[in-house]
């Protein structure tokens, strides 16, 4: 049974704890786990450890003096705790960070070549873009501008191309909607749906925006402190009372409450 | 005014200026892929030039060999730089690697000057050094041949920096965590780069030894070649050939007007006043990237 339920997920994180310059914890044993071809959400707070997660997961961790400590990750089966990230892209792990970083003085079509995995034929590469230009249209009319001049939503979307430049089996999101207009949130949110239903793509989310993510994922996560709190359905997640009122802005407000809480928290600062 | 021996100053000026250029592209090529100004390129230079002599004299291959061998050694010199000192500080602050390259610049000084000492050798290149007549105007052959060099290179990086391979190097200039992020092997990106600067360094060694000798001074072509990347825009191949033409112009005919009314070594003023008023007055050069920064 349990040799079953691993083959299905395509990534599983076991109580994975990291420390950054060898002090710091950042994550306290989090685990979380992407069945194959799903879409799952990791939801929380700044500074909840959601960033963190994704870069323990695509290997990013060292660049910035982090490590795994406890714990550890398998793709696929295989246990990748101490791979370079380099390798993890290889074997189809893709992590697109935080705040787009499309390498702004390449042209969009430079920044596709840029992500071209060794060994990949031209043919094969040209085949790629021409699939990404399909999926952001809006990327094809602007491929030889230079990409720093791109707009907000553009960058986005060229980011998220990118990454799949490298033909991932997993692509992991760090907040795409940031910054980004609601009508343009949620035309990248439907065309991420429309990859992982055209090609079994799995997708693990980081988002602030709850509302929008829990749209479009089947399962959720709820990190706190570097920790997950609640784990469930998209469904069970909408309906829960308190990520309704703490992420989803809805539900009464108690003010007496709020004040007390507020109170509460200047003492111990 | 005598126009033909301005001209002749002009002429002869630009052919220098590209000698600059030759070194100053070794700088670009490593600037280019690591955002990186290397201090070091002028030991490299110099350590090319005593590689090239010491295959040819002391080992005794004819220089057609001796060359290209020296060229394949400083390519791995370029590598093994990465793989011992760089790699350790990738994505630490700029300065740090700076100081690296500055140290790594007097250890290159150090090491030549105990193996092969400090007197003067020549490199006897074969190239005539009798005078070359276009109309009136006097021609050294050898900065020609150099000049043709320094074209030569950036025609081919120009080619280089579009190839798949040179991309992912513009890329890992941009943003080393994103470079990460897509799989882009940064640390052999860097490593190439310092490898193909130090080839470049042996083209740079053997013209300029040729010209001045090859002894520690050649180290010292670090300032001009720097002034020259820095007007250029640091990351701009082309920048660093019409910056050299630029200071070599400027240099030669400016110093014609200014020594006789100073008394003799304005060049180095010149110098200095186009480094200073570029970083004061152009910070990014004349074709250097901008940083974007969107409204």
């Amino acid at each position: 049974m349990q040799e079953k339920v691993e083959a299905q997920n395509i990534l599983s994180m076991n109580s994975v704890e990291v420390l950054y310059d060898n002090v710091m914890l950042a994550i306290k044993g989090v685990s979380v786990q992407v069945p194959k071809g799903e879409m799952i959400a990791l939801l929380g707070s700044n500074g909840a450890g959601k960033s963190t997660t994704l870069k323990a997961i695509s290997g990013l961790l060292k660049a910035e003096r982090g490590r795994i400590s406890r714990g550890e990750i398998t793709f696929q089966g295989t246990d990748i705790t101490e791979a370079l990230a380099q390798k993890r892209v290889e074997m189809g792990i893709c992590h697109v960070i935080e705040g787009r970083r499309v390498f702004e003085h390449l042209t969009p079509d430079e920044n596709l070549t840029a992500a071209a995995p060794r060994g990949m034929s031209r043919s094969t590469l040209n085949a790629e873009k021409e699939k990404i230009y399909g999926y952001f249209p809006r990327l094809a009319e602007r491929k030889n501008s230079q990409a720093g001049y791109l707009s907000g939503g553009e960058q986005q979307m060229l980011a998220i191309g990118r990454a799949l430049v490298t033909q991932p089996k997993l692509l992991m999101l760090d907040e795409p909607s940031l910054g980004l207009a609601p009508f343009l949130v949620e035309e990248i949110f439907g065309i991420l749906q429309k990859i992982n239903k055209d090609e079994g793509l799995s997708v693990l989310l980081v988002e602030q925006n709850a509302l929008a993510a829990l749209e479009i994922v089947s399962q959720g996560y709820l990190i706190e402190n570097g920790r997950v709190v609640m784990h469930g359905t998209a469904e069970a997640l909408k309906s829960n009372s308190d990520i309704q009122e703490f992420y989803l802005g809805g539900g009464e407000t108690d003010f007496h409450n709020v004040k007390h809480y507020s109170r509460r928290k200047r003492w111990l600062s | 005014m005598d126009w033909v021996f301005l001209s002749e100053l002009a002429i002869n000026g630009a052919l220098t200026g590209l000698l600059y250029s030759l070194f100053a592209i070794g700088l670009v090529l490593i600037y280019k892929a690591s955002s990186v100004p290397n201090l070091a390129q002028g030991g490299l230079t110099m350590v090319g030039a005593y590689v090239v002599l010491a295959l040819a004299r002391d080992v005794g291959l004819p220089l057609w060999l001796a060359i290209p061998l020296a060229a394949v050694v400083m390519f791995g010199l370029g590598f093994g730089i990465e793989r011992v000192a760089l790699r350790r500080l990738a994505g630490r602050p700029v300065v740090m690697i700076l100081m690296l390259t500055l140290g790594l610049d007097i250890f290159l000084r150090g090491t030549t000057l105990a193996i092969w000492g400090g007197t003067s050798r020549s490199m006897e290149l074969g190239v005539s050094y009798d005078p070359l007549f276009l109309g009136d105007i006097f021609i050294s052959r050898i900065h020609l041949v150099g000049a043709g060099v320094a074209l030569a290179l950036f025609v081919a990086f120009m080619l280089f920096f579009r190839t798949r391979t040179g991309i992912k190097l513009r890329a890992i200039a941009d943003d080393y965590m994103a470079s990460w992020s897509v799989g882009i092997a940064v640390e052999r990106g860097v490593g190439l780069s310092w490898a193909l600067a130090s080839v470049v360094a042996v083209a740079a060694g053997v013209i300029w030894g040729e010209i001045q000798g090859v002894d520690q001074a050649l180290s010292l072509l670090l300032l001009k070649g720097l002034t020259v990347a820095v007007l250029g825009g640091l990351d701009s191949i082309l920048g660093a050939v019409i910056a050299g033409i630029i200071l070599g112009v400027v240099e030669n005919v400016g110093a014609d007007f200014l020594d006789p009314l100073v008394g003799g070594g304005s060049r180095e003023l010149i110098v200095a006043a186009v480094l200073i008023l570029t970083v004061m007055i152009r910070p990014h050069g004349l074709f250097g990237r901008h940083d974007i920064e969107r409204v």
